[in-house]
């Protein structure tokens, strides 16, 4: 969250490259490297200590207004009217008028925003997207037809889907959880969205999203089905994606063919970082650091958020997590927060371990 | 001329197309595409759309939002005749 605050071409100097500029002869050189080094340092401690913040500080800091501090979700949730202009689409619903409405789309994005606002907060103490209490908006109806759901940096938009292959986007809480979850993981680790970077990002919002509908549901590791988007994606035999199964989602579909995913490293796709190769294959590649999180939840057994889930918002959430991370990283940091958490030896890290290893990271 | 409009990206990353014949000039063309180029600095949409226009053997990425009103009919034409690419 506190990574816009300064310019980004000098957060892509290297710190190897700072220190030499530092001890440059050119005064304007060493001026500007010093200058870039300090808000580094700056940014870096300022995230730490306002992570480490309890609410009750944040609140004192000013951070989180009032209403928030009482743990008050904000949300509004507006209609498009199958247009794609935001100014102009109607409020359905708020929080603090709390709206009866007829819309099927615009009540499962209450019911889905609310379930992840809820799991955010109860579980880790997190008060919205940004926790800061920042006003959740989604908006239901976007334009004619679209099979697509997004996070835009600011919003929540749902399509209606095509009616033949895909249904209502907002169908599967597990689909709006994973779009909230973007929001999440620009406030923290930002992940790159390309490449493998990109596809733990995805991965971090299928992670979130199947968590947040076990939730919902009271499932545990072995009630759940562990797909995504099985409402969404019309037939009883499909699903947008399957976390226990990688590449098994959807298998002769008529419109889509096979699901693309892998679920372990040795099939990882090397895609070209394009708009038309998916960024690397992020949507493609998620299905491996998807399926070590299934392996590592269903060896701890119960209820998935309770163990698994807080060793990945930490990792979420950690520091040091780079923005251009790689499935090795994740699968230390995992190692390292599960030790941290459980014990070294527990059965957690265990877990964790079997989990990658089954992944072949 | 036949202009092609194609959707890539996605929750699920499918790739639709839809293409149409147009009485466009050269210029009118290159001026068109000029005025419908996406900001390169725009951060990426997680799970968004992207689209490009290929005319001939050249694709050129497209921001719809951009599309100017006498163009609206055409590119809404096309983005509702969008198909999958198997």
């Amino acid at each position: 969250m506190y990574k816009n605050h300064y310019n980004p071409v000098h957060c892509i100097i290297p710190p190897y490259m700072l220190t030499r500029m530092m001890e440059s002869d050119n005064k304007k050189i060493a001026d500007l490297a010093i200058n870039s080094n300090f808000r580094s340092v700056r940014f870096r401690n300022d995230r730490i200590f306002f992570q480490k913040a309890s609410l009750q500080e944040k609140t004192i800091l000013g951070l989180i207004d009032k209403q928030s501090g009482k743990e008050a979700m904000q949300m509004e949730v507006y209609d498009c009217k199958q247009k794609t202009d935001f100014t102009g689409a109607n409020l359905l619903w708020d929080s603090k008028n709390n709206q009866k409405i007829t819309s099927v789309a615009g009540k499962n994005a209450i019911k889905g925003g609310k379930a992840a606002w809820d799991f955010y907060w109860q579980l880790f103490g997190r008060n919205s997207i940004d926790n800061k209490g920042l006003l959740i908006k989604q908006y239901v109806h976007f334009d004619k037809g679209m099979d697509n759901a997004y996070w835009d940096g600011r919003r929540m938009v749902y399509g209606d889907g095509d009616g033949s292959v895909f249904t209502s986007f907002t169908s599967d809480i597990d689909v709006i959880g994973h779009e909230l979850t973007h929001g999440v993981m620009e406030n923290e680790a930002n992940l790159d969205y390309e490449n493998q970077a990109g596809a733990l990002n995805e991965s971090f919002s299928d992670i979130f999203g199947i968590m947040i509908k076990q939730r919902y549901y009271n499932q545990d590791v072995k009630k759940s089905t562990w797909l995504i988007g099985e409402k969404v994606m019309i037939g009883p035999k499909y699903a947008i994606r399957s976390m226990k199964a990688p590449g098994t989602a959807y298998i002769n579909h008529p419109e889509l063919g096979n699901d693309p995913q892998p679920a372990t490293m040795d099939k990882y796709q090397n895609l070209p970082n394009t708009q038309s190769d998916d960024f690397g294959g992020v949507h493609i590649n998620s299905g491996i650091p998807n399926f070590a999180f299934y392996v590592a939840a269903f060896n701890m057994g119960g209820y998935a958020w309770e163990k698994a889930g807080r060793i990945w918002y930490a990792v979420l959430t950690d520091v040091s997590l780079a923005q251009n991370a790689k499935f090795a990283d994740v699968k230390n940091l995992t190692i390292i927060h599960a030790q941290k958490i459980f014990g070294i030896n527990s059965s957690e890290v265990i877990a964790v371990k079997q989990g990658w290893s089954e992944a072949k990271v | 001329m036949k202009i092609k409009l194609i959707r890539t990206g996605g929750f699920i990353p499918i790739t639709k197309a839809a293409e149409t014949e147009v009485n466009l000039s050269e210029k009118e063309l290159a001026s068109l595409l000029v005025i419908i180029q996406p900001d390169p600095a725009a951060p990426r949409i997680k799970d968004g759309n992207y689209y490009e226009l290929t005319v001939g053997a050249n694709s050129t990425p497209v921001d719809l939002e951009k599309v100017p009103d006498e163009y609206k009919d055409l590119f809404s034409k096309l983005k509702s005749d969008l198909r999958i690419i198997k």
